[in-house]
């Protein structure tokens, strides 16, 4: 409380002084936030930062202490030969998929210098001049070697992410759900239909017959992409011009409409979304996933008995699957743009063995994937890394087939995204959706600036 | 012959020394500033530095389309031209009319329920507040997974239990009729014990000899809840409303993230999420910044509303 009277003897706070107390407090106030602000990215001397969403850490599971562990690997034998250092900057994934992180820290200018990015997030970044050009730093035929898992990282003749890995989507199940409901590999779907039968057969109260994700998301087009260009259709044709508004689109939402309106395909995922446990419970007899998913089964369910197969066709279709995966980038705009574009080559794009056998170490050893380079691929076969009757399949069958995942940008990505909301959840017209979504990716299309959307 | 001492000329009256003592040219009353500056300045830098600067910014950038990568291209009204144009915005701000619309009475009629109740003097009375308490201060993060499972639609609980009561299950979240009904439930479970508590700090401050009095004249409960406690927790009310009301236009990101992830088909995705999303999953932070702003307008007129309906918490008499 403020005393009266009692300040007789003490000298009062001139102007001067009271200004100066005050800018003091201001300063004193301001402080942390400024010095948060420095601490971001960069702000280790002349060390590079890769952030990632595999390591360093420790885990239970043995597949991430081994993903950790290859990551930790490659980092300390660049650091032994090389004089720019590099240190590993382990974000967890969701906070890295779906945080604030990573675009805080571009958007204040203090982006990581080498990053892992994904297919959809492409454009965003390339637009934005954040994408270095790693073509200088790799030779012809470590390009050549990549084929067409460059495709979508490529604008023109140059390379601005390389590939660890790519990751096919398939449908896994259940042997045990399958035995139960006397179904045999005979009975394994070949079209929609059989998928949709089988599903219904399997399903139960507590177990749901054939699951396609829900969550709307980047994740869910990209597993719905498979169901349209097995009919032919896609988001933009060959001359980039919308071609979303098609027969086969709308056979595609049609298709996982028809899946949950008859209750064959759940609402939302089983399990929250744990493939393992949902297997493992029971609670699943069919579901979509990705060649991750095997090296998670070896992990947690070693001794569970599990297939794959091929995702089915539409009447009159042609096979197709999407094929994921995340790569490499370096920062343009980051400390030294030059060390961390050739840090990228070295890792992954080089002909040397130690870069092939290193791809090969992550796709059959760390994780369960495909190699995006021939040789790699054909090294980790030699190896033994696809002799599993699953990683056969996906190999052999499935890959194939596959498409990469598109790169489009967030609006397109956004109108395809509420159709199929819209349609498979909300039970909304399809041939609406679908007209709905296309003039809002067409409108996009005529004002986007920027490479190429296909 | 008695001498009387002449007075001391040299020596200073007790009025003219505390003058001096003074700062030439501040009275009591701007010293009285100052000191009340002084105090306020931690607070006022804090809020100029953390509130209104950002906020200031945040506004600034509404004009520019930023593309997250350092550019900045101004558009002048652009963005909000965008804005009233956008389908998903206006959905978005629907829903979250809709959310506040059902969450905030809902919330305040449990709340205050809940705080009649512990205010009861009965055995374990401390256990049961607590327990009540306890959302309150569990993560929304978790508090969203908890749900999520509770709420799953083939081993979730709360089907498990529908089932063995004879009814079908529900697919509470995988439904766009149901997913908003359920964030609103669980934000009600989450919120509930905070606002129980400031109704029972408000219900204590009422004397009981009004009660007394009241039931000596034959008022049962319900008469006395009418006259005495109603009308006087009104600025308990004034603040619950003002406060849940706008915590419902600017949270509940993280349980919607968790919970639903905007959908099914955007049903949950109140404006909060959907200018979220446009800045942190699509970078279109001038875009966000320009929703974020007109949200803001919208809170600061809500707020009017309320403090104008309820004339700010205040007595009949103008206490």
């Amino acid at each position: 409380m403020l005393q009266h009277g009692n300040d007789a003897g003490r000298p009062a706070p001139s102007r001067r002084r009271l200004l100066t107390a005050m800018a003091g407090a201001g300063a004193a106030a301001a402080a942390p936030a400024l010095l948060s602000g420095c601490g971001t990215a960069q702000a280790k001397g002349g060390r590079l930062q890769f952030w990632n969403f595999y390591g360093p850490q420790r885990s239970p599971d043995p597949a991430v202490n081994a993903q950790s562990a290859w990551f930790v690997d490659m980092v300390k034998q660049w650091n032994a030969t090389h004089r720019t250092q590099i240190d590993l900057v382990y974000i967890p994934q969701p906070t890295y998929l779906n945080g604030f992180k990573l675009p805080s820290a571009f958007a204040t200018g203090e982006g990581p210098d080498i990053f892992l990015l994904s297919p959809g997030d492409f454009l965003r970044y390339y637009n934005g001049g954040v994408l270095a050009d790693l073509t200088p730093h790799m030779d012809k035929e470590a390009v050549a070697d990549y084929g067409s898992a460059l495709d979508s990282r490529r604008v023109g003749d140059k390379v601005y992410a390389l590939p660890m890995e790519v990751e096919p989507l398939a449908m896994f199940y259940s042997v045990p759900a399958w035995e139960k409901a006397g179904l045999s590999e005979a009975d394994i779907p070949t079209t929609w239909d059989q998928m949709l039968d089988i599903g219904d057969k399997l399903r139960s109260g507590t177990r749901a017959g054939l699951v396609f994700e829900t969550n709307p998301g980047y994740y869910q087009n990209f597993t719905w992409y498979p169901w349209m260009w097995q009919g032919g259709g896609d988001v933009l044709d060959e001359r980039g011009d919308v071609a979303f508004d098609s027969a086969a689109t709308r056979q595609a939402l049609q298709f996982w409409q028809d899946a949950v309106r008859h209750g064959i395909a759940p609402r939302t995922l089983p399990a929250a979304g744990d493939v393992i446990s949902g297997f493992k419970a029971g609670n699943v007899a069919m579901w979509q996933q990705g060649i991750w998913q095997v090296s998670s089964f070896k992990a947690y369910a070693p001794d569970f008995p599990y297939g794959v197969f091929k995702n089915p066709l539409p009447p009159g279709g042609t096979y197709r699957t999407a094929l994921g995966g995340w790569s490499f980038c370096a920062n343009a705009k980051g400390r030294d743009p030059d060390a961390a574009a050739e840090f990228c080559a070295w890792a992954l794009g080089s002909t040397k063995d130690e870069s092939v056998d290193r791809m090969v170490e992550w796709c059959t050893v760390a994780k369960s994937d495909v190699a995006p380079r021939a040789s790699a691929l054909e090294r980790g076969a030699a190896k033994g890394g696809y002799d599993s009757a699953t990683m056969k399949a996906f190999k052999d069958d499935i890959f194939p087939g596959g498409v990469a995942e598109p790169r489009y940008p967030p609006v397109v990505y956004k109108a395809i995204s509420d159709a199929i909301q819209g349609t498979m959840l909300a039970g909304r017209s399809v041939a609406v959706e679908t007209e709905r979504a296309a003039e809002s990716i067409a409108a996009y299309t005529r004002s986007y600036k920027g490479a190429s959307l296909i | 012959m008695s001498s009387v001492a002449a007075p001391d000329r040299t020596a200073t009256p007790a009025s003219e020394s505390v003058r001096r003592s003074r700062p030439p040219g501040l009275s009591r009353k701007h010293r009285e500033w100052v000191a009340a500056g002084l105090f306020l300045a931690p607070d006022v830098i804090g809020l100029l530095l953390f509130v209104g600067i950002p906020m200031v910014l945040s506004v600034a950038m509404s004009f520019f389309q930023v593309s997250g990568f350092g550019s900045y291209e101004w558009v002048g009204l652009g963005n909000y031209e965008r804005m009233m144009n956008d389908p998903l915005f206006w959905s978005s701000m629907r829903i979250t009319g809709l959310y506040v619309v059902v969450l905030v009475p809902v919330l305040f009629c449990v709340s205050l329920g809940l705080g009649l109740l512990v205010k009861q003097k009965l055995p374990g009375m401390g256990a049961y507040r607590t327990m009540l308490f306890l959302p309150y201060v569990i993560s929304l993060v978790v508090v969203g997974l908890l749900w999520k499972f509770m709420l799953d639609d083939q081993v979730g609980v709360v089907n498990r239990a529908m089932r063995a009561a004879g009814f079908d299950g529900r697919s509470w979240l995988g439904s766009p009729s149901l997913a908003l009904g359920c964030v609103i439930a669980v934000m009600v479970w989450v919120m509930m014990g905070y606002y129980m508590i400031i109704f029972l700090a408000g219900l204590q401050e009422i004397p009981n000899e009004y009660y007394e009095a009241a039931r000596l004249d034959g008022a049962g409960p319900w008469t006395a809840f009418r006259t005495i406690t109603w009308p006087l927790l009104r600025p308990t009310s004034f603040f619950v409303v003002l406060m849940a009301t706008v915590a419902a236009i600017t949270g509940g990101l993280d349980l919607v993230f968790v919970l639903t992830n905007g959908g099914p088909a955007n049903g949950t995705a109140l404006a909060i999420f959907y200018i979220y999303q446009q800045a942190f999953g699509f970078g279109e932070y001038g875009y966000a910044a320009a929703m974020g702003s007109f949200l803001v307008l919208i809170m600061v007129i809500c707020s009017a509303v309320v403090f104008k309906l309820t004339r700010g918490g205040r007595f009949d008499d103008g206490e």
